[in-house]
Formats: structure tokens, C-alpha cells, sequence
């Protein structure tokens, strides 16, 4: 079933592959109603999952090439499935927004579905060296979508991307081949298989290099500070739904790649690099947002919030509790929802108005009311008011890694004063008032695709916020079982109350 | 009493084919006057036959590995040898020179008579460098190498309107004869301290540590090592490649680089392995160091060129250096090492075919700004040119993301994870260089209008090279398993 998940976009981009080309008005209603197949199947991996268990589900595993080790080896555990799903939905949407999209639709729908398989294919992966193909392989379509269909420096952002993304695994792959090296070494034969290598006795200095190198490859994704400067180039290039994807998901794979692999492979260096990774992440939270305060141009400042928020995923995650933890994780679905939102949203308004920048807007509450209300509702989110989705995780990374870092937890909740101070003067500049400039006066609200696209979104805000609990109840085992880990082959303690059970009372009665 | 060497026909069976060959192919353009794609065709029927020679020869082998038939796999006194690795080297080189021929088919054709030449020529370098990779005599090496090379260098002067093409022989003529004498030198001075030609002899000796003269053994290796590293272009002897890549012909480039390096590699691995892995803790450290070189130099010095066939001779630097890497590894780095240089091989070919349809079969010199817009102006060519370069850069699901993974994995195995980290900063640089290509291609405007056309044989080079990069990058299982048991005797 996991195998179809990955194989199921590919196919999909075969089937669009097949449409003659002088049909250009079928790519994009074939793109979305073939990409709904992975999401029907992604609903039932929902459905199949076993809330409550911490190991990994619905496992296959063959060997491909025992030589190395290869094996075809695909789980889903509580970190891995509510980012799959978020894939899954995001792809069609993205796709729907790209309207806009006239030249060279094909291929473009191609590589958007392809890049799907590589996203579900990285979170899925168990096999090291599998997961970095995955992790590799998906640069190239995302090089095409920024470098193709971006904006006007599209080929400045998209190599920059690429090199940037490509010298951090470029490093992690020297990387995965020292640990199957050295579990050839220990046990005979060389494996890639993340759970053989969770045994591994590696020493002290090796496993730290190792993780580093690990490290600075997810660093690079996530982006932590200093290595973010490819972000905001990246995004303000990307078409629409290049944005959404690589803002919702494919920063996720830093964060999810430093809860997978730095945290469960390299436990003593994870909690002494706590200090470095954790301070790295507060000053993304707070640089991030206060350089997003002064960005005139809409789409420049989500990208430099999707910085700050993400330090706020980091910092949850290496404060070694299991509230930072699965708060890290649940922050990770809640910004891809309400980033992908706002990027989707800003899409729209650049679609009619062809600008981005704050100040050429003023008034569009007055001329769009459905669009202002549901621009207003997702920075909400975002800022993480009680009842959004967003409340939820940054308030589980802030009371999670309060016990282990206060200094840290404090300053980062200014990020959060901070958040709602950029969003909302952006909100108020570009949406309050009356609208002065003519352009601005005949601007249409929402149609019914936009509303339809935007809505289930809106409701992942609404359920997320009132009812966390259907993501808590298979997130938490899974961040409880990788702190486990961390204490039964450290002398590491989480501090009380790091347990979440302890704070929230849940996940006992099932 | 004197016994007779053993005679063995189908050990120089594929070498007989091509030979004659050569020899038809000139004889039916004097008697027949046939039209030049007929005897494009013939080369191709010819490399075929010799194909299946060798394929004959595997059966051979693997039923004298049974024990079902004697003969020895050294016929002719020990100066060829069947095993696996000349097998696999055999058709390797044929394959190459096949799609050589489909690559360099319009530059053929255009030699109106002379065409004939050419491609005997074309075959009696592969017959050069087939005997280079199947012998363990190192004096039969010194000729096959030449065979091979001096081939080559009237194919780089073959285009006798450039006056660039005719530098270009003259410049590998000097410095490749020069190359070859400092190995034949080598090969003496290896004679003079062991007392043997015979790599399986030199085991034997250093197993016992019967050395003549261990210093003059150590003196002669070393420079037949250089002779070698000359033909594989790796740094600091590569100086020659890129000028020599830019102006030969550009249908006869692909299969000249692809050639040699292919039969370079196969007679380094086998002299390193076969006769001196005793001595790898001596040669490994100087064969990292080139590596280490060649790596970053060809990819940094690549990064400013402005003429694609010289981008593509400084890659080829580098690339000398990713296989490199797997040599350090010792015998366990042979299979990694094959598979390397097929799928690189055969990148080659096609990617300089590209060149050839782009700037024209005879031409010298590629400029980068001739690329710019080209999926506008020919999209297979570009696709096909984004797909080899992805697959020369390593991308995962790419045939050389296995590849370049394959020859890293066995260095670290053999202690040398710093030069796999050095490699793998070089790739990334090398990344850029590729990335540069891909971008003028797709994302900028054209220069010229017209569109460019795509004859029938350079299709099916593309379409074999693309599918080298791609399907053996999503199933490279089995070419896996074929390069792991492809060893030397």
C-alpha cells in the first residue's frame, strides 16, 4: 500500500504525459482529478494507521541489492503519516491554484506530480540510502517549477536553491555511507535499514561527525539561521504552487529528518549539540520575524515567518521533551496548512493584480470581502490564536521546552508577540482603510475554485484547533517512543514535567 | 623438451574480427564504392560480430569454470587472457564504438570516400584497446595501447578543413606518444626489478617477496601508472584533453574519449590489482592524491569554461577522479569501478552526439551560447542532453548517482573517507557546472531560429544513452551483479 502511495504520483505523471499536446485546457483538470488517487489512498492510510502505537505501520521490506544492503524498505509511523497526508492534499490544491499557468502547462503538471511521488517517497523511506535518493531526487523537479515558471530571477533562485539543498546532502551522503560501513563492520554485513542501524554502537567522536553532517543537511532544508538565505529567493521566484509545496512540505523534510535521523540514529550527539541547535533555532525564531516586519513585498515576508516558525519546530524538537517534540511535529502539519494557505492567497491577489508588494494594495477588505475574511482567518492561524491550529502547536513547543530550555522558551514566545505584529500591520496596510488606487477598486472577490481550493484548508484550521486530538493521539506515541530512545542509551533525563502525558492528560485511555 | 604454447582461437577472436574487419570495410569501398551510411552500417554489423566473438567467449568460460571443456584461459603462452574482466571490457568497448559509429554517422558520411578510413580506423582502435584490457602481459599492453591510441590520433586530424582539428592531432600525437614511452620505460624498469612482464607473475613474486630490486620495481610502476593516468586524462596529466576534445571532430569525440578512458582504466585496474594489490598501501596513497586532484581540478577549472567541448573535457577530468576513487579500493573496487565506466561511457558518446548535431559532425570548438534556448529550437536534443547531464552529475535515479555511490562506498570501505568527502564537495561544484548547461538550454532565449534536425542513428544513440541513465537507474540491479563478478584472473 505504501509502495502504490509513492508509485501513484509517477503514474499519474505518466497519464498526463500521454495527453496530446494541442489539449492544453485538459493538463490541469487530468492533473487534479489523477493527483486525487494518492490523496483517496492517503485518506485510507488514515484510516488504517493504529493511533496510540509508537513503531512503524504497515511495513514492507524487500531486499534489492544484499551486496549493500539496498533494500526497498517503506513504514509509517506517527511522524511520517500526518506529513504524507499533508502531500497528498496540498498537490492537488497547488495544482488547481495554477490557473495562471499558461506556458509549457504539461510539463509543469509533470513535474509537480513527480515531486509529489519524491515527498511521499522521502517520508516514507526506512532505507537510508532509499531516503536519500528520495531526498535527492525531488531538487530536480522543484528546480524546474522555480526555474521555469518563476518570476524574474528565476534562474538566480533556482540554482541557488539547488546548489544550497545539494551541498548539505551532499555531505550526508558521506555520511549514510560511514554508518553502512560501519555496520558491515559490526555486524557483518552492510545494511541501510534505519531500524538495523538504530542498534549501531558507534563511538563518540564518529557519531558526532555523523551528525553534523546529518545536521547540515537538514539545517540547510529546514533553513536554520545563518543557512536561510536561499529561502526568501526561492519563494519569491516560485509560481504559486511551487511556493505552497516547498514552503508546507519540503522544508518539513529538514525538521522531519532532524527528528528521524539526528535524533533517533545519534542520541548522545543530539543531546550535546542541544546547546548549538537550540540557540540556532531562537535566533531563526526572532531574526526571522523581525526582518519580516520590514518586508514591503507580500510574499517575502511568509517566506522570512516561515523562518521563524520553523525555528520554533527546531527548537520544540531539541528540547528532548515529548511535548517539544510533538509539538514540533504538529507545528509542522499546522504551518504547512497555514503557510500554504497564505502562499495560495497571495498567489491569488498577484494572479489579478500582478504585484506582490504591501504598499501598491490598501482597502481590499472593502472590495473583497471573502477574500479579506479568509486572509484575516489564516494569519490568525498562524499567529496561533486559541481555537486555530497554530495555537496548538507553538503552544505544545513552548510549554514542551520550557523544563529543559527556559531562557530559550521565553524568548522565543516573543517570537510569537512578534508574529502577530508583522501579519497583522501587513493585514492592515494591504486590507484596511479605503481602497485609494483605481486598480484596486475593481478587483474580483473569490470564485468558487478559489473557495473551493481554499476551504478544505480552512477546515484542517478549524478541526486541528478544536480537536487536536486526532493528530495527537498518533503523533505522541511515536515522539514519546524517540525520547524513550534518547534516555535509555544516554544518561539524559527529560526534566519534569517533559513528559507530555504529564502535562496534557492524554493518550492513557485508549 | 619445449612445449608448444597452447593455441587458443577464440581468446583473439573479437581482435581476428576486427582486424579483418578494418580490412573489409577498406576492401568494399574500393571494389563496391558503396553509399557512406552502407558502410556505417558494415562497422556496425562488423562491432557486432565482435560482439558475439566475445560472447563466445564468455560461454567458453563459464563451461571451462564448470570443468566441461580443458584449454587454459591463458592460450598463446600467457599473452591474452580470457576472464571475466576482458569480457566485460570487450563489450563495453564494442558497444561504445557502435554507438560511436551512430554518433559520428553524418561526420562519416560528409568524408564522402574517406569515410571508409575513418571507420577502420575506428575498428583497429577498438581491436587496441579491447588487447589492452585482455592481457596480463605488460608489453602485450604497450601494444594494444598504441594500436589504440595512434588509431585515435589521425581520427582527432581527420577533418582536414579545421585548421583546429589539425593542432588538435598534432597536440595528442606528441604528447600521447610521449605518454606511451614513458610507459613502455615503466614497463622495462618493472622488468628490471622483478624479472618478469607477466602481471600474475609480479603477485607471485611480491606474495614471496622475491624482489630483484624493490626501488627500480617502485620507479617503474609509478611511471606506468603515468602512461595510464594520461590516457584516462586524470590531473596533473590531463592537460592534453581539453584542447584535443575541442577540436578533433566532433563525431569522432565521444567514442575517442570513451574509448580511452575506458581501456586506460581497464589496464590501470588490472596492473594495480592484479599484479600489485600487495603494494596498495604504497600506490594507494598516490592514487588518492590524484584522485583528490583531478576531482577538484576538473570540476573548478570546468566552472569557467565557454565552450561546451571543453567543459565536457575538464568533467571528464573529474570523472577520472570519481573512478579513481574506486581504484584506491583495491579488488573490491573493480565492480564499482565497471560500472562507472559503462554507464559514463556511454553518457559520453551521446552527450558529445549532442555536440556534433548541435555545431555540426565536423566541427571544432562547442561555444555555450550556441546551447542557449535549445529546448525551443530542438527539444530532443535538449532533453536528451538535460537527462546525460543529470546523469554525469550524479542526481539519485540517474544510472550515475549509482555509479558515483558504488565508487565512494568501496573507498570508504578501504579507509578513505576523506577522499570520499573530497568527492563529494567536487560533485557538488561539478553540479553547477551542469546546472549552467541545463539553464541556457530551458531558460534562455535562442540564438539562431532554425531548427535543428536529427538523423535516424543519432536517435538511437540518444535513446540507448538515455536509457543507460535512466533505466539503469531505476533497476541497476542486474548490470550490479554483472560488474560485481567482472574481475581479473
Amino acid at each position: 500500500m505504501l509502495t502504490a502511495l509513492i508509485v501513484m504520483p509517477a503514474v499519474a505523471a505518466l497519464i498526463v504525459a500521454l495527453i496530446p499536446r494541442q489539449r492544453s485546457e485538459l493538463f490541469l483538470p487530468i492533473g487534479v482529478t489523477v493527483s486525487m488517487a494518492p490523496l483517496a489512498l492517503a485518506g485510507y492510510l488514515f484510516v488504517e494507521f493504529t493511533a496510540g502505537e509508537a513503531g512503524f505501520q504497515l511495513v514492507e521490506r524487500t531486499m534489492l541489492y544484499a551486496p549493500w544492503g539496498f533494500s526497498w524498505y517503506l513504514g509509517v509511523d506517527g511522524i511520517s503519516l500526518p506529513l504524507v497526508i499533508l502531500t497528498a492534499l496540498l498537490v492537488p490544491i497547488s495544482l488547481a491554484a495554477s490557473v495562471a499557468i499558461t506556458h509549457r502547462l504539461k510539463e509543469f503538471v509533470m513535474y509537480t506530480l513527480l515531486l509529489e511521488a519524491g515527498l511521499i517517497g522521502v517520508f516514507l523511506a526506512l532505507d537510508l540510502l532509499l531516503f536519500f535518493v528520495f531526498f535527492e531526487a525531488i531538487l530536480i523537479p522543484m528546480y524546474f517549477i522555480i526555474g521555469i515558471w518563476g518570476g524574474e530571477r528565476r534562474i538566480y533562485a533556482a540554482v541557488k536553491f539547488f546548489l544550497y539543498t545539494a551541498f548539505g546532502s551532499a555531505l550526508m551522503m558521506a555520511a549514510i555511507i560511514a554508518l553502512a560501513v560501519v555496520a558491515g563492520r559490526e555486524a557483518g554485513a552492510p545494511t541501510f535499514a534505519y531500524t538495523d542501524l538504530l542498534d549501531l554502537a558507534i563511538d563518540q567522536s564518529t557519531s558526532r561527525w555523523l551528525f553534523a553532517a546529518f545536521a547540515l543537511a537538514f539545517a540547510i532544508k529546514v533553513p536554520m539561521f545563518p543557512l536561510h538565505t536561499w529561502l526568501p529567493d526561492a519563494h519569491v521566484e516560485a509560481p504559486t504552487a511551487g511556493s505552497v509545496l516547498l514552503a508546507a512540505i519540503l522544508l518539513k523534510l529538514g525538521t522531519y529528518g532532524l527528528v528521524r535521523f539526528n535524533l533517533g540514529l545519534f542520541p548522545q550527539a543530539s543531546v550535546d549539540f542541544v546547546p548549538i541547535m537550540a540557540a540556532l533555532a531562537v535566533i531563526g525564531i526572532i531574526y526571522g520575524a523581525v526582518v519580516a516586519i520590514v518586508q514591503p513585498d507580500l510574499k517575502k515576508l511568509v517566506a522570512y515567518s516561515s523562518v521563524s516558525h520553523l525555528g520554533f519546530i527546531v527548537l520544540g524538537t531539541f528540547a528532548l521533551t515529548s511535548g517539544g517534540l510533538a509539538g514540533g511535529v504538529i507545528q509542522n502539519v499546522n504551518h504547512g496548512i497555514t503557510t500554504g494557505a497564505l502562499f495560495l492567497l497571495v498567489g491569488m491577489i498577484y494572479d489579478r493584480r500582478h504585484t506582490k508588494q504591501i504598499a501598491d494594495f490598501g482597502g481590499l477588505q472593502k472590495v473583497m470581502p471573502a477574500y479579506g475574511a479568509v486572509f484575516l482567518f489564516t494569519i490568525f492561524a498562524s499567529i496561533g490564536l486559541p481555537g486555530l491550529n497554530g495555537f496548538i502547536g507553538e503552544f505544545m513547543v513552548l510549554i514542551g521546552s520550557f523544563p529543559a530550555l527556559p531562557v530559550h522558551a521565553i524568548i522565543a514566545a516573543a517570537g510569537v508577540v512578534l508574529a502577530a505584529i508583522y501579519l497583522l500591520w501587513a493585514y492592515e496596510r494591504a486590507f484596511t482603510g479605503i481602497p485609494e488606487k483605481p486598480e484596486n477598486q475593481k478587483l474580483l472577490d473569490l470564485n468558487l475554485r478559489e473557495k473551493v481550493l481554499l476551504a478544505p484548508l480552512v477546515i484542517l484550521m478549524l478541526v486541528i484547533g478544536l480537536y487536536p486530538k486526532v493528530l495527537l493521539d498518533r503523533v505522541q506515541p511515536s515522539a514519546e517512543a524517540v525520547l524513550d530512545r534518547i534516555e535509555a542509551t544516554t544518561d539524559y533525563v527529560a526534566p519534569a514535567p517533559g513528559r507530555l502525558s504529564q502535562v496534557l492528560m492524554i493518550g492513557e485511555g485508549e | 623438451m619445449i612445449t608448444p604454447p597452447e593455441i587458443n582461437w577464440l581468446a583473439i577472436l573479437p581482435l581476428l574480427v576486427l582486424g579483418l574487419g578494418a580490412a573489409v570495410v577498406l576492401l568494399v569501398d574500393v571494389q563496391w564504392k558503396p553509399a557512406p551510411g552502407r558502410l556505417n552500417f558494415l562497422a556496425v554489423v562488423i562491432l557486432g560480430l565482435a560482439a558475439l566473438g566475445t560472447g563466445a567467449q564468455g560461454w567458453w568460460l563459464g563451461r571451462h569454470e564448470a570443468g566441461e571443456v580443458t584449454g587454459s584461459p591463458l592460450p598463446f603462452g600467457g599473452m591474452v587472457v580470457i576472464d571475466r574482466y576482458a569480457i566485460f571490457a570487450g563489450l563495453l568497448l564494442v558497444t561504445v564504438a557502435a554507438l560511436g559509429v551512430g554518433a559520428g554517422a553524418r561526420f562519416f558520411e560528409s568524408l564522402g570516400r574517406r569515410a571508409a578510413e575513418g571507420l577502420a580506423l575506428l575498428l583497429l582502435s577498438t581491436s587496441g584497446f579491447i588487447l589492452l584490457a585482455s592481457t596480463t602481459q605488460m608489453v602485450m599492453m604497450f601494444l594494444g595501447l598504441e594500436i589504440g591510441s595512434i588509431s585515435l590520433y589521425v581520427l582527432a586530424g581527420f577533418s582536414r578543413q579545421e585548421p583546429r582539428s589539425e593542432e588538435a592531432a598534432i597536440k595528442y600525437f606528441l604528447l600521447g606518444s610521449f605518454a606511451s614511452a614513458i610507459f613502455v620505460y615503466g614497463v622495462a624498469l618493472v622488468f628490471a626489478g622483478t624479472g618478469s612482464l607477466d602481471l600474475l607473475d609480479h603477485r607471485t613474486l611480491l606474495d614471496r617477496e622475491i624482489i630483484l630490486r624493490p626501488a627500480v620495481l617502485l620507479i617503474g610502476l609509478g611511471l606506468v601508472v603515468v602512461g595510464l593516468a594520461f590516457k584516462v586524462t586524470a590531473a596533473p596529466f590531463h592537460a592534453w584533453a581539453p584542447d584535443v576534445y575541442q577540436g578533433a571532430p566532433a563525431g569522432t569525440v565521444g567514442f575517442m574519449a570513451a574509448l580511452a578512458k575506458v581501456g586506460g582504466f581497464a589496464a590501470l585496474a588490472r596492473v594495480l590489482v592484479t599484479g600489485f594489490e600487495s603494494y596498495i598501501g604504497t600506490w594507494g596513497t598516490v592514487v588518492a592524491a590524484m584522485a583528490v586532484l583531478s576531482m577538484l581540478l576538473g570540476s573548478f577549472l570546468a566552472v569557467v569554461q565557454s565552450d561546451f567541448r571543453r567543459l565536457l573535457a575538464y568533467s571528464g577530468v573529474a570523472h577520472a577522479g570519481f573512478i579513481l576513487t574506486g581504484v584506491v579500493a583495491g579488488t573490491s573496487g573493480v565492480g564499482s569501478i565497471w560500472f562507472y565506466l559503462a554507464v559514463y561511457a556511454i553518457q559520453l558518446v551521446g552527450a558529445y552526439a549532442v555536440v556534433a548535431a548541435v555545431s555540426g559532425a565536423a566541427s571544432a570548438g562547442s561555444p555555450l551560447a550556441s546551447y542557449a534556448g535549445l529546448a525551443r529550437r530542438q527539444p530532443l536534443l535538449a532533453r536528451a542532453l538535460t537527462i546525460l547531464l543529470l546523469g554525469m552529475a550524479g542526481i539519485p535515479l540517474t544510472s550515475g548517482f549509482i555509479a558515483k555511490f558504488g565508487v565512494f562506498q568501496d573507498a570508504f570501505r578501504a579507509g578513505f573517507g576523506w577522499l570520499v568527502v573530497v568527492a563529494m564537495v567536487a560533485s557538488v561544484v561539478s553540479f553547477f557546472i551542469y546546472l549552467r548547461v541545463i539553464v541556457a538550454m530551458y531558460m534562455q532565449e535562442p540564438e539562431g531560429t532554425e531548427a535543428l534536425s536529427v538523423s535516424r542513428p543519432l536517435r538511437v544513440v540518444l535513446v540507448a544513452a538515455i536509457a543507460v541513465t535512466l533505466v539503469l537507474g531505476l533497476f541497476p540491479i542486474p548490470l550490479l551483479r554483472l560488474t560485481a563478478i567482472s574481475l581479473p584472473l
